[in-house]
């Protein structure tokens, strides 16, 4: 029914790997970074960003002649996961590197192309997601922020809730209403907007999250004036080209890796008081992160070949999501009973960042109630 | 033995395999516990088109397929329910047949060499079983004096004593296959058969819940039951994947490393997992008439149910792959997590 082909590493896939754990290993002796969980999204450094963007690492997939490395997805992968499972503090870049940036290649104008990839893949240039509305989030069909046609471009307004790092990148991909609905077919009619963040109009403020950090943020945008080539692709085709999207946002091993860090600090501990449940914990994990990543560096691999995944894409979501809830419960099962003044430095503090941070997963980009509505149409239940 | 058949052969044999089980009337002989005329007759054509010996070497006979090949047989035999020990002889001939010794055309049990008092699947239905002792595969006559039958289990599983069994084949075992490897082997088995049951009972669910109607619309139509199928479809493809990279490493590795150990372990682990949760699913969407005896959906879960106990459950093979984490100076699992796949 779902399809995820076994994706084998190449030797030079095998070298960079150790590339990457050398370089890490020096930023963490050298004081660079401290290991966070979820840091794809808590963990903003944009000097860490642009380290990796000087190592050929960011937009490592794209063409030469707009910054990238013409590097196999599998490659990308490497750096991607190694960078996870390390926390390190990779939030700056993310967005952009995961799905702006091959959404701004495939979609945008050879002068986007050439002037905003190769900042973006040089760690310099952030990127922030436009979809969510205050009344259109699950329901994204439902958005009324609108673009109008001028003599010079558009005229953009309305207002985008829950971008996360809006309030430091330098663009939003904006999806906007450029047309009515035709009667109950709501998914006509919308555009693709690439918005620079700088205009006048554009009015940004944080929203802090449950842990109390200001990382997502509500944009309003009052009458802005955008060139006409801000469309990004065609327009009325934004509903598919945002759905195209979603395989990149939904299959990386950000939605299953991000709690390993958390486990990772405390296996030391944990080992000194081993015993054949908390073992069994561990193996069951191990067990279910192995696979996951297999079925992700699968649909890696379709990306590669041109395909976009979306149900697979889903499947791993959903399962990942579940996952990173599971090892945090389970963590704080197995660490039951072990004294506290045991505990290594820093375990209290990345534990109770990572259970502040658990409800957004089975929420941020595509919550689970959606995800499986997606894979029962792919079997034909709706 | 070795690395295993080319794809597209493998390809063509479950094909052929496939419409063999599709035309047998497996419903009667499952009903009969997997004997009697229907049992013998069918067994008759999978003989002849030379399944039970998929794994044994070419000098012996066999189709030469590796080990690794068996989850092919173990996925399709269960997602037909097939109520025959087609997996467990194929495993016992090519295990026999890698040793060097000739493998009979019986139907052949396997022995759980960590626990020789656990009950042997499909006792009832061998006219031999397997053992792994004193460093000697072993082939011993089942004898209806030397079988205990539990009561309730699928396929005719029974505790076998040995005490009064004929041997009727003996011979050494090379090195690599040991114990834990014979047990590492029959838990795939396992793991790909869950795999193939989980699918059965996905196709079993998804066509009955488009038929039932309740409140004027099929079950399918209600979200709540679209999230059991979606949870069921989710479970079942992590258990193929499972059971796909311990199969690629065992193809690579057909002796079995430490590293395709672990990954045949993680396959038992997730698939034993997912195994509970999709008949648990399955049945919640069926409602009253899967919980009947009649009705398809328990020749998966039942067997479900026992295949996640044979060869080591999730928990021990948990406990296995976790104690060796917490063994090492410096536990770690990233570098685990990170092997090739």
């Amino acid at each position: 029914m779902f399809e995820f082909p076994r994706l084998q590493f190449d030797d030079q896939a095998d070298a960079l790997r150790g590339e990457v754990r050398a370089f890490l290993a020096q930023e963490r002796a050298e004081g660079g970074f401290e290991p966070r969980a979820d840091a794809w999204v808590s963990a903003v450094d944009p000097e860490f960003s642009r380290k990796l963007g000087e190592r050929g690492w960011l937009g490592m997939t794209w063409p030469k002649r707009y910054g990238g490395q013409a590097r196999p997805f599998a490659h990308r992968y490497v750096v991607t996961e190694e960078l996870l499972a390390a926390g390190a503090p990779v939030a700056a870049h993310w967005i952009a590197d995961r799905q702006t940036g091959s959404h701004i290649l495939k979609y945008g104008t050879e002068e986007q192309k050439s002037t905003i990839l190769p900042r973006i893949a040089a760690g310099e240039c952030f990127t922030a997601i436009g979809m969510s509305e205050p009344q259109a989030g699950s329901d994204l069909a439902a958005i009324t922020t609108s673009a109008r046609r001028t003599d010079t471009g558009w005229t953009l307004s309305g207002r985008k809730i829950w971008s996360t790092g809006a309030h430091f990148a330098h663009y939003m991909i904006v999806l906007a209403r450029t047309s009515p609905a035709e009667g109950r077919n709501r998914q006509v009619g919308l555009s693709q907007f690439l918005v620079d963040l700088s205009l006048p109009g554009v009015d940004i403020s944080g929203i802090r999250d449950l842990g109390g950090t200001p990382h997502f943020n509500e944009t309003l945008f009052t009458d802005v004036e955008l060139p006409a080539d801000a469309l990004l692709g065609t327009e009325g085709d934004g509903w598919a080209q945002c759905m195209s999207e979603l395989a990149l946002e939904r299959s990386g091993p950000e939605r299953f890796l991000t709690s390993l860090i958390v486990l990772e600090r405390a296996l030391g501990l944990i080992a000194r008081h081993r015993d054949d449940r908390r073992a069994g914990q561990i193996g069951s994990i191990l067990a279910n992160l192995r696979v996951l990543r297999r079925m992700s560096l699968g649909i890696a691999l379709r990306l590669e070949g041109g395909e976009a995944p979306a149900t697979e894409a889903a499947v791993v979501k959903e399962m990942g999501n579940r996952l990173e809830n599971a090892i945090i419960e389970q963590v704080r099962a197995m660490l039951a009973g072990i004294p506290r003044g045991e505990w290594p430095d820093g375990l209290a503090k990345l534990l109770r960042e990572a259970i502040l941070h658990l409800p957004s997963n089975t929420l941020r980009g595509g919550t689970t109630e959606i995800l499986r509505g997606i894979i029962a149409r792919q079997m034909g239940m709706r | 033995m070795g690395a295993g058949l080319d794809p597209d052969d493998l390809g063509m044999i479950a094909d052929a395999l496939d419409r063999v089980l599709g035309d047998a009337p497996l419903e009667a002989i499952d009903h009969a516990g997997g004997q009697g005329e229907a049992a013998d007759a069918l067994w008759a054509i999978l003989e002849e088109n030379g399944y039970p010996s998929l794994c044994v070497g070419e000098a012996h006979g066999g189709a030469d397929a590796g080990l690794c090949d068996i989850s092919m047989l173990a996925r399709l035999a269960a997602r037909h329910a097939l109520a025959l020990p087609l997996v467990d002889t194929a495993l016992a001939r090519g295990l026999l047949s890698a040793a060097g010794a000739e493998p009979p055309t019986r139907r052949i049990a396997l022995r759980d060499p960590t626990d020789p008092d656990l009950p042997v699947a499909h006792a009832v239905q061998c006219d031999a079983v397997l053992s792994l002792d004193n460093g000697r595969l072993r082939l011993l006559a089942m004898e209806a004096a030397s079988l205990h039958p539990e009561h309730g289990a699928e396929d005719g599983a029974a505790r076998f004593e040995d005490n009064v069994a004929a041997e009727i084949a003996g011979v050494a075992i090379p090195d690599w296959l040991t114990a834990r490897s014979f047990h590492a082997l029959a838990a795939f088995t396992r793991a790909a058969a869950m795999a193939g049951a989980m699918q059965g009972a996905l196709d079993l669910t998804l066509a009955y819940t488009s038929e039932r109607e309740q409140f004027g619309r099929p079950l399918s139509k209600f979200q709540a039951i679209q999230h059991h199928l979606a949870d069921i479809a989710c479970e079942t493809a992590a258990a193929s994947a499972a059971v796909e990279m311990a199969g690629d490493a065992l193809a690579a590795d057909p002796q079995i490393g430490a590293a395709t150990f672990d990954d045949i372990a993680i396959a038992k682990v997730r698939c034993g997992e997912a195994a509970g949760r999709v008949a648990a699913a399955a049945h919640q969407a069926h409602g009253a008439m899967g919980f009947t005896y009649e009705y398809k959906l328990g020749r998966f879960t039942r067997r479900l149910w026992q295949w996640q106990d044979e060869f080591g459950s999730a928990q021990q093979w948990s406990q296995v792959i976790g104690n060796a984490v917490l063994d090492a100076d410096d536990p770690a699992l990233w570098p685990i997590i990170s092997r090739p796949i």
